[in-house]
């Protein structure tokens, strides 16, 4: 059974269509780079799945289920955005996964954040706003979900937290699961990917395994992903 | 999942609250010591000072109340923060109930830290008896007793409260449903939802004047209250504050099941 299933959604607000006619399939077991330029679509897709966005036609299945209640317990989100309750302690989160997330590990977390190096007696409104996304990187890596999603892990930090984020990911994500991560810096994550999707102006222009799409263009993804998007 | 998500979002709302509840008690204790030294015009002053002091709080405790609940009601359905409340293995209903239930406790414990503070600060054999002298001829009507008329006013104050705090729920919940200009439609549906349930309430003493004379005397004359009018006022007051609520809390229900759209 696919993972996530997208059948014929689509999404738009007022009279402006922002996916059309999705239909998408995400297999267990891979890493996915959903590739786009900005605003084509990445992050509405990714909130369809995650329950933040409802479709306005279609139907978003998760192990064969509508998004709902039993897909956020298989789903650890990571957004673009800063989302935690910035009046808490990094303890006071660690509780509150602990708390909602059965799948959730406290020691793992605990190591990784110790691996910072981070004061967890620290609120998150006196951490910088880098430190804020790396504490929810470790709390999303540190569930043991069935999909990863990941958006824009990598925008807007330099090459070294960039090499960390990359490694928390690989190191930490469990085997079975998949991991979808919408990016549009492709040079950075093109080696760890499995499968890459491009999204263009809210269409699927393209869903291929990594390796068989390299060999029959003989280019890098990267080079793909410029050539295909060009302005 | 419910009890988990109350013990958060009590904290979240009484961590600030607290302060306000606290300066309330302290200056309903000092306005007390103060106005209980006799013979001393600067001690009564001071007293003064803090009695206005105290009410103020008071206030501050009601504004607060209202405003800090609608701003998380905001913030975790609909701000930053709504990517990790919608995100939680929780139902929507259910995130939903556990705003309703804290915002009845969290109301509930203003207007007590309220009547505390009115109590200490004023608390005398002689100002008890001026209430009961004013509620008695009341309380017989109402075939009860003092306490009980003072609770019954205090119940329909809540329940006026609670039903402008839902109205402001469900403002945010339509206002969000649009494409631009979120905050403004927020702004507006609310007043048109609390407008409404004001409607609502005339219409139904309306209605019952239909049946009763002296109701409809409030339409027609300037005529006060009588004790009886007065009794079957409050009925009304809670019966329809009590509809309002249910109402809109179904409908705030049924608008989240059927999703979000978080910006």
């Amino acid at each position: 059974m696919d993972l996530v299933k997208f059948i014929n959604v689509n999404k738009q607000f007022g009279n402006k269509k922002i996916l059309k006619d999705i239909n998408l399939t995400i297999p267990k077991g891979r890493i996915i780079g959903l590739l786009g330029k900005n605003g084509t679509g990445k992050t509405t897709l990714i909130k369809l799945i995650n329950d933040l966005l409802t479709p306005t036609s279609g139907e978003i299945l998760v192990n064969g289920k509508r998004v709902g209640v039993e897909s956020k317990k298989v789903i650890s989100y990571l957004p673009e955005r800063t989302y935690l309750d910035k009046s808490m302690t990094v303890d006071q989160v660690i509780a509150y996964f602990e708390d909602f997330y059965k799948d959730f590990s406290k020691t793992k977390a605990r190591k990784l954040l110790k691996d910072l190096d981070l004061d967890t007696t620290q609120k998150l409104s006196k951490m910088s706003k880098g430190m804020q996304e790396k504490v929810q990187l470790v709390l999303v890596m540190s569930r043991k979900a069935d999909l990863y999603i990941l958006d824009e892990p990598l925008g807007g930090v330099d090459p070294a937290t960039r090499d960390y984020i990359l490694d928390t990911i690989l190191n930490n994500f469990n085997e079975d699961a998949s991991v979808i991560i919408s990016t549009h810096l492709i040079a950075d994550i093109e080696r760890i990917l499995d499968e890459v999707i491009f999204i263009d102006k809210g269409k699927i222009i393209l869903q291929s395994d990594a390796d068989e799409l390299r060999k029959k263009e003989k280019e890098s993804i990267d080079e793909i992903f410029r050539r295909m998007f060009k302005c | 999942m419910l009890k988990k998500l109350l013990k958060y979002d009590l904290k979240s709302i009484n961590i600030v609250l607290i302060v306000f509840y606290g300066l309330s008690i302290f200056f309903s204790i000092l306005t007390r010591i103060f106005l209980s030294i006799e013979n001393s015009f600067i001690f009564n002053v001071i007293g003064q000072i803090c009695n206005g002091t105290m009410i103020a709080m008071m206030f501050n405790i009601i504004i607060n109340n209202l405003i800090r609940l609608w701003v998380r009601f905001k913030q975790n359905f609909y701000g930053d923060e709504s990517y990790l409340t919608h995100t939680l293995p929780v139902e929507k209903k259910t995130l939903y109930l556990s705003k309703f239930i804290v915002s009845v406790i969290t109301l509930l414990i203003s207007i007590l830290v309220i009547v505390l503070s009115l109590f200490i600060a004023h608390y005398s054999k002689e100002n008890i008896e001026l209430v009961k002298n004013l509620l008695l001829p009341l309380a017989t009507i109402y075939d009860s007793t003092v306490i009980g008329i003072i609770f019954s006013f205090v119940f329909v104050i809540f329940l006026e409260l609670f039903n402008m705090l839902q109205s402001g729920y469900v403002g945010i919940v339509l206002g969000h449903r649009k494409n631009n200009n979120k905050m403004l439609f927020t702004f507006i549906y609310g007043f048109i939802i609390y407008l409404l349930t004001q409607i609502f309430a005339l219409a139904v003493v309306f209605l019952v004047a239909l049946f009763n004379k002296d109701i409809m005397n409030l339409f027609y004359s300037m005529e006060t209250l009588n004790v009886d009018m007065i009794k079957l006022c409050i009925y009304l007051a809670v019966g329809v504050y009590m509809t309002n609520i249910i109402v809109l809390y179904i409908v705030n229900s049924k608008l989240f099941s059927k999703g979000v759209n978080v910006d």
